[in-house]
């Protein structure tokens, strides 16, 4: 690799961790200066709305299978209900991430036996 | 919980993110290989910039030999999104200067994890479990580039179903993070528009705009129920 993609590389990290870092510092700040009791309310109402919703969204762009065939939507809706039922029943973290994979798997498997 | 406890959990809870990290890493480090770019050089992609959509352009960036100025501001404008997780985890970081340059590890999937998992812990048990999660995915994400990079050809060959199906950890694991957040008809609405509107923006080959446009679309949402419901509760005391 020539000097300068070195530097794009090295540019590209560095605004990376920026964006990362600093609103971090300036809302660290922003709740220094309030009251520490009342920091929860400190926190921008629209701030607190979109964490939620970047992680729907992060859902949404996740449930489309990497094989885009009617096995592979049907292996997501069933490995999706089972997931949910398994966090109903087990409202853990891991077994419901397990079930889904494991039915995720089963699913693909016997559709491509079936073919 | 001690300690070492955190620590524990943590890597505990960063585990479901290894079969979403390494299949997509392992594709990037074929792909940056097969793009010209040395073993060793993919890895210190994954090592520097950490950030799946914005390396992938990166390289293909860089292959066709896009000017280096655009290649610095696309990537930028793709981690854009990043600029809010910060900010949203900041009630509860403990003062500490080690914790800004822990932000390199805040992906969205480390974020979603963080949102939920700091606010059940203690104070001092926040670092421990930050450090532990971070760093397994970190190291997940620079295993799988130079598994890639040095093997992928022959793991995709040898186990094509392996890469369709550890994937769906990552959707799995999200639905268990906003599970405990439909306690309401207007998050449910929120929530679900949302993740809609990310599904079909993706399926219409917008990957990168899906995610901060559909939450802004389910803030837009959020903000319109509120509205309804404060004007329905005013008509009523009326």
């Amino acid at each position: 690799m020539s000097t300068e993609i070195w530097l794009t590389l090295l540019a590209c990290a560095a605004g990376t961790l920026l964006l990362r870092m600093l609103p971090l510092l300036w809302m660290q700040r922003h709740l220094r200066r309030r009251d520490p009791v009342r920091q929860g309310e400190a926190m921008p109402l629209w701030l607190t709305v979109l964490a939620p919703t970047m992680i729907a969204a992060m859902l949404g762009v996740s449930l489309i299978p990497v094989s885009e065939t009617p096995s592979g939507w049907l292996a997501t809706v069933l490995a999706s209900l089972v997931t949910v039922l398994v966090w109903r029943r087990t409202r853990s973290l891991g077994w419901p991430v397990c079930a889904g994979v494991c039915v995720f798997g089963l699913v693909s498997v016997l559709s491509l036996l079936s073919i | 919980m001690s300690n070492l406890s955190a620590w524990r959990l943590g890597a505990r809870d960063a585990l479901p993110l290894l079969g979403g990290y390494i299949p997509v890493a392992i594709s990037f480090g074929l792909i940056a290989v097969q793009a010209g770019f040395t073993a060793g050089a993919a890895v210190l992609v994954s090592a520097l910039i950490y950030a799946g959509a914005s390396q992938f352009l990166f390289i293909a960036m860089i292959a066709t030999g896009a000017p280096l100025w655009l290649v610095i501001v696309m990537t930028l404008l793709i981690n854009a999104r990043h600029v809010v997780y910060g900010p949203n985890l900041a009630p509860y970081l403990p003062s500490g200067r080690l914790w800004p340059w822990l932000m390199h590890g805040l992906t969205d999937q480390i974020f979603a994890l963080a949102h939920t998992r700091l606010p059940q812990l203690q104070e001092s048990q926040r670092l421990g479990w930050y450090c532990s999660a971070a760093l397994i995915a970190w190291g997940s994400w620079i295993a799988g580039t130079a598994l890639g990079a040095v093997a992928g050809a022959e793991i995709t060959a040898r186990w094509p179903l392996l890469g369709q199906v550890l994937p769906f950890a990552l959707p799995a694991l999200f639905m268990v993070l906003l599970a405990p957040r439909f306690t309401s008809w207007q998050w449910t609405c929120t929530l679900s528009c949302t993740a809609l509107v990310a599904l079909v923006l993706k399926l219409a080959g917008h990957s990168n705009l899906a995610i901060p446009l559909a939450a802004l679309c389910g803030a837009v949402v959020f903000y319109l129920l509120q509205q309804q419901t404060v004007r329905t509760e005013a008509q009523h005391e009326h």
